[in-house]
């Protein structure tokens, strides 16, 4: 139970470092990383659009850890937790669809095009905005958890599909995450080769800002687990006082 | 093997329980379907407008029609899907069978693959009356197996997905409004490449299997993603 709106400290330290790893990682993006040879000062875009893809994935998968565990233990607490989390992986795609799309524009001179990536990307973001309209559409507290968690689970196999489709179709988009072949393959759709000093000095970056981005999904999941924390209090107070009242007139 | 026989025989008869289920409840829903006729006729009379209007409006260009004939037919697959799924899936809480259904000595996910099966089936029917309508309007070859077979499996898919997002709707203030919000961008990674597929396949003369393989690839991982994802979480939904 929350009692005061103050940060605790926790909470506090988790801000901070979360602040500063973001500001490392913008120094080490603008500063520390190398010009890439073909796309030159544009390519420094993949440690922000990667940072904040990774994060965008790995937010729906606690999201999803979360509705499994609430279906198991219905405890409100995994309810908040997949809530929050789905809200902010849902921020951090679309950061990195932003961030895409900006680099999209010098290296593939287009703002926007329907490769299986970019439309499977698009569909998953659409998949978990449809989330909230579900968890709108339901009054009851308990049923709305539970739906929402089953909700959750379904939605990630488009998380899954996404994953899976890339590596089976062609893509203009190259795969980061995944094996040598795959790297070479991206290495030579654009990005600089990852052998030598240059990709070593990319390779530090890019774990930096994907550090810093991890600071700051947990920062933001403490915070928005903290409102609803305290969202739910209002609540209860509301019906306490309402009870009260009614309890006064009778 | 004396130990093992008692073991093997309970399961035996557990997934023989299962299978009588799933096999009443499909034919149930077809029982009604054959008195009532309310699901399939109210889709084919749906789609059959749809056609219609989509032939209008493309009227003046015939050849982009011919192009665009696999997403219509996708498209028009998918929004009379979701009038079969409320339709087969509300008749149970309008009539309150869920809750003779749900205190039957039976596992919640025969219940779920028996309505899997018995709205794949309805989209079928409807799919045939469909691809009749489409070979006559756009003079395709959609009779082509591969075609079909993706159809097939791409109905699967979208109907597993369908029952679980339905049965939570049907549960809810806005009902019929919210289930294409919530179905249509959870169907499209299997809808995407089963119109590209049908589309590979329908327009060249000579079409290779080697073309499409990758999509069917990706439909199967997906129908069996779902259905694994329906039958573990069914009987969440329908606890009340």
């Amino acid at each position: 139970m929350i009692t005061s709106p103050r940060f605790d400290k926790t909470l506090r330290i988790f801000n901070w470092v979360a602040a500063a790893s973001i500001f490392i990682a913008l120094l080490v993006a603008f500063f520390y990383a190398p010009v890439e040879r073909t796309m030159g000062n544009v390519q420094r875009i993949f440690y922000f659009h990667v940072g904040s893809a990774w994060v965008g994935a790995i937010a729906f998968f606690v999201a999803l850890a979360a509705g499994v565990l609430y279906l198991r233990k219905s405890d409100r607490k995994w309810d908040t937790l997949a809530l929050a989390s789905v809200e902010i992986g849902l921020v951090f795609l679309t950061m990195a669809t932003v961030a895409g799309s900006v680099w999209g524009k010098p290296a593939w001179n287009t703002w926007w095009l329907w490769s299986p990536r970019l439309t499977l990307i698009t569909v998953a973001w659409l998949t978990y905005a449809a989330y909230f309209m579900l968890r709108g559409a339901i009054e009851d507290e308990e049923r709305r958890g539970r739906f929402a968690a089953v909700y959750v689970i379904v939605a990630f196999v488009t998380i899954i599909m996404a994953y899976v489709s890339v590596r089976i179709l062609r893509d203009i988009h190259p795969v980061v995450v995944g094996g040598a072949m795959e790297s070479a393959q991206g290495a030579s759709e654009g990005l600089q080769e990852f052998s030598g000093l240059d990709s070593a000095k990319m390779g530090i970056s890019l774990t930096v800002s994907t550090t810093a981005f991890s600071f700051l999904y947990i920062a933001w999941l403490l915070n928005r687990i903290r409102l609803q924390r305290i969202a739910d209090a209002v609540k209860d107070l509301k019906i306490q006082v309402t009870t009260r009242l009614q309890g006064d007139h009778a | 093997m004396s130990e093992h026989t008692p073991l093997t025989r309970a399961s035996e008869s557990e997934s023989k329980v299962f299978l009588t289920a799933v096999w009443a409840i499909v034919w149930k829903d077809l029982r009604i379907e054959q008195h009532t006729r309310q699901t399939i006729s109210v889709m084919v009379m749906f789609s059959v407008v749809t056609v219609i209007m989509f032939n209008f409006a493309l009227e003046a260009n015939l050849d982009a029609a011919r192009n665009v004939a696999t997403g219509l037919l996708w498209a028009t697959i998918l929004l009379a899907g979701t009038l079969g799924l409320n339709r087969s899936l509300a008749i149970e809480r309008e009539n309150q069978t869920i809750d003779a259904l749900l205190m039957a000595p039976i596992p919640r996910n025969a219940i779920y693959l028996g309505k899997v099966i018995s709205v794949t089936l309805f989209t079928l029917a409807l799919e045939v009356v469909l691809i009749l309508l489409f070979i006559v309007f756009f003079d395709k070859p959609l009779w082509r197996p591969v075609v079909l077979l993706v159809l097939v499996l791409g109905t699967i898919g979208y109907v597993a997905a369908g029952v679980i997002v339905t049965s939570m709707t049907i549960q809810t203030r806005s009902r019929e409004v919210l289930l294409p919000v919530l179905l249509l961008p959870l169907s499209l990674p299997l809808v995407l490449p089963s119109a590209t597929a049908v589309a590979l396949y329908m327009f060249p003369q000579q079409p290779v299997w080697g073309e499409v393989q990758s999509a069917v690839s990706i439909i199967i991982i997906y129908d069996l993603l779902m259905l694994t994802a329906g039958f573990l979480t069914y009987h969440f939904v329908v606890e009340s």
